[in-house]
């Protein structure tokens, strides 16, 4: 049974992983905690949604789609609502990003109504036996789907050419751009992606859950916030860690008796750590310069 | 400025196009008001509902079948040798404007008794205006609390329901559990944040251990969930018989789905929160079997006597469409005053609400009510429906109509 509770959480540890990525890696770039990523994973549940009642699609036709859809909606995003005020103060876009937040939950609204969505069977469920344990094939999926697009989400941080230009522009983002990377496309391409692996996230969800929503975004963006918090912002493999810690721990205090107040465990669970390690469980340390 | 002008004139002219409306609106219903009274040959019943905004559907179904059952009573010479007349309000389901409506219908119509409001918060907030100017109010839908008393616990005599109560339902759908399906097990599944599940689950807490169906496992659950992949895990090892449910269907419908997923091959059972085509959209094929109770389904083809009889008129008279409870509880509700009225000879309010307070097993078309020293009401049957596959996709089934004893 705990065996058990372990698969659950980390399943929904992984997801929580997939949108912690998101905010880990803008925020490594840009110092920006783009609060509008909980929506990008939002409208990315309900293009998958859609893929699978309009247009009679598959899960891996759906999820791709979705993906597609928020790479372009999250590099839109990046244009109309931070860059303009990349020059302002930090907190200037900070709130433009609690603006675009509320505009696509709204917008959402508008055009799906409030009420929850249904998310069509694409996987047909089964059950596997592994030892003691029982794996349903939708928790097999996510947690493969997870692990390869983080595989690939490494391989082109660590070995392609725009990845490793990411990762000078998290370093210090002043001397890249005199060392003659274009910025703007970094910082475009970072959106792409992040927004591309939460609106995965957003299907993979769907599916787990059953079910989407306009406002399933804010609880879902604030936790992966956390997430990456805790793991330490700004790292990636922080942000993985700090995922599953949280899905482990959200689902063992479930299992415990403790439904209702699991969202507090969440956030219990990262002021303890910040108290003991104040940049997180894989964070930097502050380095003070003379 | 010329285009200001004339946007101007059209203003005025609309407001005043308005105001004569209003006024020949409020002329038209005095006029039914004087020839009523003048007349003294009617006994006026009060419609309190909505025909308009989100209780529309309670409201427009209950005055469906009050009016229904004032052409029965008429047709056959009225009651004490007057027609009964229903005098229509609608509220627009705001509760400030169910008190207006009370106060008008008492004060300008002279009403004897009022059916409505089919919710309990507006049964509750006019009922002490219909205590005060002694007037019946008889609710055809009103389930909650302190409808019949006070906050207090005193009993209020002119106030009365004839619904079914989840106190009266639970206990027997949970005889008929234990006895008819051999459930010797359950989970209960508990939604905290909603006010009616934590109520509903100590009901059914209560029932099940005076039935000897014990509560291997209890969990709590929150209504905006999502996630119910732990909370099912936590069941699984218990292997229950089923799962009580008293929660609202969206929840419910996931759920469920969740607990097929794991390989839980069981079925749940939960009040008329789960009363809703959700269940099945949410849930999909998991909630074939899930069972559900309520006061009134109509099922043709099980119905008998007086109620089959009300079934056919109904649907004969509404191109096919089946009565739902509200129109069976307000056709229940007029005949209810009706039948008072006759006994105490008398259409005063002070002198028939005390043949309310006598009746004893009572038949109607939604089942048989009897008003208990409480001034609750206690019918029976509760019907058990169950969700099936049915010709046009996934519907609710009477499964059984199990008989309350008093």
């Amino acid at each position: 049974m705990f065996e058990q509770q372990i698969i659950n959480g980390l399943t929904l540890g992984a997801v929580y992983a997939l949108i912690a990525l998101g905010y880990t890696m803008v925020y490594g770039i840009i110092q920006l905690i783009n609060f509008a990523h909980g929506e990008i994973y939002m409208i990315g549940a309900f293009v998958g949604v859609m893929m699978v009642t309009i247009l009679g699609q598959g899960f891996f036709v759906s999820i791709i789609a979705a993906m597609m859809v928020c790479m372009i909606l999250g590099v839109l995003l990046e244009r109309v609502a931070y860059r303009p005020l990349r020059k302002s103060t930090r907190l200037a876009a900070l709130i433009s990003a609690i603006g675009a937040s509320i505009f696509l939950q709204n917008a959402m609204m508008l055009w799906k109504g409030p009420q929850p969505v249904g998310f069509p069977q694409v996987i047909n469920d089964a059950i596997y036996h592994i030892g003691s344990v029982e794996v349903t094939k939708v928790q097999l999926i996510i947690l493969a789907t997870s692990a390869v697009l983080m595989a690939i989400l490494n391989y082109i941080v660590k070995y392609v050419k725009i990845g490793k230009a990411m990762r000078a522009a998290s370093q210090d983002y002043d001397t890249a751009s005199l060392m003659g990377i274009n910025i703007n496309r970094v910082i475009s391409f970072t959106f792409a992606i992040g927004s591309a692996l939460a609106a995965a996230g957003g299907v993979l969800v769907g599916i787990y859950f059953n079910t989407v929503e306009p406002l399933m975004g804010v609880m879902a963006g604030l936790k992966a916030f956390c997430a990456a918090v805790l793991g330490g912002i700004g790292s990636i493999p922080g942000a993985v860690l700090g995922g599953i810690f949280l899905g482990v721990a959200e689902t063992i205090g479930i299992a415990a008796g403790f439904s209702t107040y699991k969202d507090a465990i969440a956030f219990s669970l990262l002021i303890i750590v910040l108290l003991f390690k104040p940049t997180g469980l894989l964070g930097k340390p502050i380095q003070r310069k003379v | 400025m010329k285009k200001k002008g004339l946007l101007l004139t059209i203003m005025v002219l609309l407001t005043l196009a308005l105001l004569a409306a209003g006024c020949g609106g409020e002329k038209d219903s005095k006029d039914t008001a004087a020839s009523g009274s003048g007349g003294g040959d009617t006994i006026k019943i009060g419609f309190l509902g909505a025909t308009t905004g989100d209780q529309a559907d309670f409201g427009s179904k209950t005055l469906a079948g009050m009016k229904m059952a004032a052409e029965d009573l008429n047709k056959e010479g009225g009651v004490l040798g007057k027609k009964i007349e229903i005098v229509e309000e609608d509220h627009g389901s705001k509760l400030s404007e169910g008190v207006n409506v009370v106060q008008k219908l008492i004060n300008r119509d002279k009403v004897v008794a009022i059916v409505g409001d089919p919710t309990t918060g507006i049964t509750k907030a006019v009922a002490p205006i219909a205590e005060s100017s002694h007037v019946v109010l008889l609710s055809a839908g009103a389930v909650g609390a302190n409808v019949v008393n006070t906050e207090d616990g005193k009993l209020r005599e002119y106030v009365y329901r004839n619904t079914l109560l989840d106190a009266v339902a639970a206990p027997a759908v949970v005889k008929y559990l234990a006895e008819e399906l051999g459930w010797k097990k359950v989970a209960i599944v508990t939604t905290k944040d909603l006010d009616y599940s934590v109520g509903l689950t100590k009901i059914f807490k209560k029932a099940l251990a005076d039935n000897g169906i014990e509560v291997v496992t209890e969990e709590t659950i929150m209504d905006k969930d999502r996630n119910f992949a732990a909370t099912v895990t936590a069941i699984k090892p218990h292997q229950p018989d089923g799962i009580v449910f008293t929660g609202y269907y969206t929840a419910g419908g996931l759920f469920m789905k969740e607990v097929k997923k794991q390989g839980l091959d069981i079925n749940m059972v939960g009040g008329d929160g789960l009363l809703g085509s959700t269940l099945w959209e949410m849930g999909g094929e998991a909630v074939n079997g899930s069972m559900v109770y309520c006061g009134f389904e109509a099922d043709p083809s099980m119905a008998q006597g007086k109620t089959k009889d009300f079934i056919e008129r109904y649907s004969e008279a509404n191109n096919g469409e089946m009565p739902n409870m509200f129109v069976a509880q307000g056709y229940d509700a007029v005949m209810m005053l009706a039948d008072a009225i006759k006994a105490a000879n008398s259409d005063d309010p002070v002198k028939f609400k005390e043949e309310i307070k006598k009746l004893k097993n009572w038949q109607g078309v939604s089942g048989t009510i009897t008003i208990r020293e409480n001034h609750e009401p206690l019918k029976s049957p509760v019907y058990l429906l169950e969700v099936v596959e049915g010709e046009n996709g996934q519907q609710f089934k009477v499964k059984a109509a199990i008989p309350v004893e008093g």
